[in-house]
């Protein structure tokens, strides 16, 4: 069995290293990561690695990764299912785990990840993901955008890391997402401003019904900005104040206008609540108005276009004086 | 030492508390049978949603007539605390007697539910309904996890009585232990890889009587009450095995034919209740070992204690994971295991066992 | 006990010489099945090194390990990435493959190992909180799941203790003790965000490699300094399963014997725990395995402890080489260890798993 094993392992660990790119500009090359800490490198790095969202909004810009690391399988990843990724190697597709050995024969230069102020933490470096894991931070500086209040920020971090990567922002797919989010976030402006919507984002079990807090979720904070109405709850949970928890005999709590489903579970929610006998007893849900809450893994201008595009559909056509 | 009070209890059935005289168990059973009327009644009028006392009752009176234009309140009591009230009764009292069922037929006081691979059954048929079928809604879950906990017992069954003399009690533990571990591995494993089945399952997962309404009741509620009336009566059988195996056979038991009569109804009641309400653990690993403090080694009184003393403990958490929650409310799996087990914990400190 | 009744009470029929012999056999399995186990675990050590995302050959990997290679990218994989891993492999399955022994024989229930008595419970617990509460974020985990460990093994022995702690009391204070934690843990999942919920998921699945090299060199020293107390362990073990009037007449006072043997389980049980999270069912399958091999020298601490490190291993490979996607190696511990134990219960006969 030894020698049966030992002979199917072959080296595949190149000497030689891959001839760099040309177009990349041989100077100093630097950038302020989300956490605040500036990133200085002799010049401006060409291998990079991505976590998935992250890979997205640079490909936006031109600029391919070598590896990427995404959260769940890249055909499944609302960011990276429709890019073309031949010729990126695909480094971990579950969260928690990136092929670190892997990752060390693509001799990165820059590792592209989010920071997250609250967790203190690019993605793939938080709590819970494997020490083994987060050895890829061995391999090159990390860098990214901070998640903040507003989904805008981690769209234009990107804009900004890819023009100092050398990407021509000017004449790229991104500067047309760009035109176009910011042409879908006036109509959607335009559209609140004649109706006085007010909006509840929940998510149903079976035996709570969760109230999100808009504090902890940066696109409702975009959407109440641009003129929709987020009901705030008032006494969200202590622990967890993401949520506030609502029993089904209180689910007539709040009466809002509109309500609206996490988008990536929208289709189990609206069965869950089905078989609940009190669902009803909120208006707006009794009328049948409930729209897709576009999930955070939002990134790109563009992919921010079609949510808003979609949402501001949605919304026209309902009833704006049926909640409280 | 403590060992030898252990000790006697195993040797000398009957003779460690005075509470153990048929006349006093008899009125135990009366008192608490009582307790849970009370119990049943506080939980229709008890809830987040604070409803007077007269329209509950109005909501009651007319429970049957149809109407469109109910009231929330009538809504609450009569569609969401009825059912899960009746629930609560029922499911407490399958988790408790088949709990004490288990323990006297595998000898062993870690024997339950969850590690004998029944809910790891009901579990994986829940998660592979979710990511291969695409099953969704509680309704058919509660069919898929009935069917997954009956062939994960027989399972356990057939494993454990493999080899030369058959199910031996240390054998079906063993091969709950180990079937559960394979379940939940693959059932993991289908999680992970589906985030959408994830949000579902860690739902269910808790164990909860709330969100099971009257179509999941009396879906299972025959299936349980028929249950239930086989399992008080195994007191004999269980007795019998209790004494050992060679000792049982010397009583002219047929072991084989005994053990799996036991384990059925195990897995009827086990697996209908672990259906309605996801896996609720504490109540079916501690109400025997209570019934047991309370009665002593004789399954003929255990086992009514356990029916009585399961919707009891059953209930009585659901109540106040209710009223503590505020708005929201506290799954009562949450409430069994943070105000339960410090109570099991001194139960056992300051009581007198009888050892299995 | 059965190695005892089988030895010790021998029929009428028993000559001299066939105890003999069997004495003579059963030392010399005592002897040689363990080291035999660890020689399997050690090679399979070296091929997991060999066989990893990058495949490497054997000069490499050696080249590596003594220093003598000058490729800086083999020497990232082999010294940064896989040796760490194959370390805290072997020491967590020999800590919980240890420990899991040890409970079985001292609560005499083949179920009781350290995963359902409330010691990976209580782990559990405290390394959710602190990933799920946000008041709680930046502590380190692992020190929070041996904190959790050893909060949860003082307060149950503490209140088992009444003139002594009976084995069965212990037992369904660990019950209600487990069912404390998990209730909380269950809590904590629900309340929490989809993301938390699923950090504290991988959590709670158990993975080799979870941990940083500082966890796992302390587990290895602790390893390493109880290795030599091994045969006090085990006479400590014999003499409890004798018995307590047997073992007063013997001389031995039962109470400090099983304080000691329990605290070395606890604290094997801990560390691994904090190293890898609470991985399923090496405690419990480790020692029935090692039971089997060693015949009637049964209830080896070494034995158990092998078996288990040669579990993580071929786990931990088949979790992160072999799936088509990254599990975490407590997924695979159970897949590969029920059936293994199943083929053991169906093949042997009344006495011979367990007790």
């Amino acid at each position: 069995m030894l020698t049966l094993g030992t002979a199917a392992c072959s080296s595949d660990i190149a000497d030689s290293s891959d001839a760099k790119d040309a177009k990349v500009p041989d100077r100093p090359w630097e950038f302020t990561d989300g956490s605040g800490e500036v990133v200085k490198l002799d010049k401006a790095p060409t291998r990079i690695i991505a976590h998935g969202a992250e890979a997205a909004a640079l490909m936006a810009y031109g600029i391919k990764p070598v590896g990427i690391y995404a959260d769940e399988p890249v055909t499944t990843d609302p960011n990276l299912k429709d890019l073309d990724l031949t010729g990126i190697e695909i480094l971990g597709e579950e969260w928690g785990s990136i092929d670190v050995a892997k990752a060390s024969t693509l001799t990165p230069d820059l590792i592209v990840a989010d920071w997250w102020p609250a967790e203190k933490a690019h993605s793939g470096f938080e709590d819970g993901v494997k020490a083994k894991s987060k050895k890829l931070a061995e391999l090159a500086p990390v860098v990214g955008a901070s998640q903040g209040d507003s989904i805008l920020d981690l769209a234009e971090g990107y804009e900004d890391l890819a023009e100092s990567l050398g990407a021509d922002v000017e004449n790229s797919q991104g500067s047309k997402d760009k035109a176009a989010f910011e042409k879908s976030r006036d109509a959607f402006i335009a559209a609140m401003e004649d109706k006085d919507f007010t909006a509840l984002a929940v998510s149903p079990a079976s035996d709570l019904l969760y109230v999100a807090n808009p504090e902890y979720a940066p696109e409702l904070l975009d959407f109440d900005r641009w003129g929709l109405d987020i009901v705030e709850p008032d006494s969200p949970d202590k622990g967890f104040p993401y949520w506030e928890n609502l029993s089904w005999e209180k689910a007539d709590k709040y009466q809002p206008d509109v309500l609206m489903f996490d988008s990536r579970s929208i289709i189990t929610d609206k069965k869950t609540v089905q078989d609940q006998p009190t669902w009803n007893s909120i208006r707006a849900a009794k009328a049948g108005q409930i729209v897709e809450w576009p999930g955070f893994w939002l990134h790109t201008y563009g992919h921010y276009a079609v949510a808003l595009d979609k949402l501001t559909e949605e919304l026209s056509g309902l009833d704006d004086l049926i909640g409280d | 030492m403590t060992d030898q009070l252990v000790a006697t209890a195993t040797v000398a059935p009957g003779g460690v508390s005075p509470a153990r005289r048929p006349g006093a168990l008899a009125t135990g059973l009366l008192v608490l049978g009582a307790l849970v009327l009370l119990t049943a009644f506080l939980s229709v009028t008890q809830g987040s949603r604070s409803i007077g006392l007269t329209e509950v009752i109005d909501a009651l009176r007319h429970f049957t007539a149809v109407s469109t234009d109910v009231s929330t309140d009538d809504t609450v009591t009569t569609q969401l605390r009825v059912p899960r009230t009746i629930l609560g009764v029922l499911v407490g009292a399958a988790l408790g007697v088949s709990g004490a069922v288990l323990q006297g037929l595998t000898r062993n006081a870690l024997a339950d539910p969850s590690i004998m691979g029944i809910e790891a059954g009901a579990a994986l048929a829940v998660v592979v309904g979710i990511t291969v079928l695409g099953v969704t809604g509680i309704q058919l879950h509660v069919v898929l996890a009935f069917i997954g906990a009956l062939a994960a017992t027989a399972l356990v069954y057939a494993v454990g009585s493999l080899g030369r003399d058959g199910a031996t009690p240390v054998k079906m533990a063993l091969a709950g232990a180990a079937i559960t571990a394979g379940l939940m591995a693959v059932t993991t494993v289908l999680l992970l890889t589906d985030l959408q089945a994830q949000q579902e399952y860690r739902f269910w997962q808790v164990g909860s009587l709330a969100g099971r309404y009257a179509p999941i009741v009396t879906g299972v509620a025959p299936v349980l009450v028929v249950g239930l009336v086989v399992g008080v009566l195994c007191g004999r059988p269980l007795n019998a095995l209790a004494l050992g195996d060679d000792a049982a056979r010397g009583l002219g038991v047929s072991l084989t034919r005994t053990r799996i009569g036991l384990f059925t109804v195990v897995a009827v009641l086990c697996g209908a209740a672990t259906a309605a309400c996801g896996p609720i653990v504490f109540v079916g690993l501690v109400v025997p070992h209570v019934a047991r403090a309370i009665c002593g080694p004789d399954y003929r009184w255990i086992l009514p204690y356990s029916l009585l003393l399961g919707p009891l403990l059953l209930l009585g958490a659901d109540i106040l994971g209710r009223v503590m929650g505020g708005d929201g409310e506290l799954q009562v799996g949450v409430v069994l295991g943070m105000l339960g087990a410090p109570f099991f914990i001194l139960l056992v400190r300051y009581s007198r066992l009888a050892e299995l | 006990m059965t190695t005892s009744q089988r030895s010790s009470s021998p029929t009428a029929a028993a000559t001299a010489v066939v105890v003999r012999r069997h004495r003579l056999s059963r030392h010399r399995r005592a002897a040689v099945v363990p080291a035999a186990l660890l020689a399997v675990a050690l090679l399979l050590a070296l091929l997991t090194l060999c066989c990893g995302s990058v495949r490497l050959t054997f000069g490499q990997v050696l080249g590596s390990l003594l220093g003598t290679g000058d490729n800086a990218a083999v020497d990232f994989i082999v010294q940064d990435l896989a040796v760490p891993q194959v370390k805290a492999a072997i020491g967590v399955g020999l800590a919980l493959g240890a420990a899991g022994t040890i409970f079985q024989q001292l609560l005499r229930n083949p179920l009781a190992s350290p995963d359902f008595v409330g010691i990976s419970a209580g782990a559990s617990v405290f390394a959710v909180a602190g990933l799920a509460v946000p008041a709680l974020s930046g502590l380190s985990i692992p020190v929070l799941a041996l904190t959790g460990a050893l909060v949860f093994a003082s307060a149950m022995y503490l209140l088992a203790w009444r003139d002594g702690v009976s084995g069965y009391r212990f037992i369904l204070i660990g019950i209600g003790m487990s069912a404390f934690a998990t209730s909380i843990t269950g809590y904590l999942l629900t309340r929490t965000s989809l993301t938390e919920a699923r950090e504290a998921l991988h959590w709670l699945t158990g993975s080799i490699g979870q941990a940083g090299d500082t966890e796992n060199n302390v587990l290895l020293v602790c390893l390493l300094l109880l290795a030599p107390t091994v045969p006090v362990l085990q006479r400590m073990l014999r003499n409890v399963e004798l018995g307590d009037d047997t073992a007063r007449g013997l001389g031995t006072r039962l109470e400090p014997t099983r304080l000691i043997l329990l605290g070395v389980g606890v604290l094997l049980t801990a560390l691994a725990t904090a190293v890898a999270g609470p991985i399923a069912f090496v405690a419990l399958v480790a020692g029935p395995v090692a039971d089997r091999l060693l015949g009637p020298a049964r209830g080896g601490i070494v034995a158990a402890g092998a078996v288990g490190a040669i579990l993580c291993l071929v786990a931990d490979y088949v979790a992160v080489q072999v799936l088509p996607v990254e599990m975490p190696t407590g997924v695979v511990t159970g897949a590969v260890g029920a059936p293994y134990l199943l083929w053991l219960l169906a093949t042997t006969n009344r006495r011979g798993v367990g007790g």
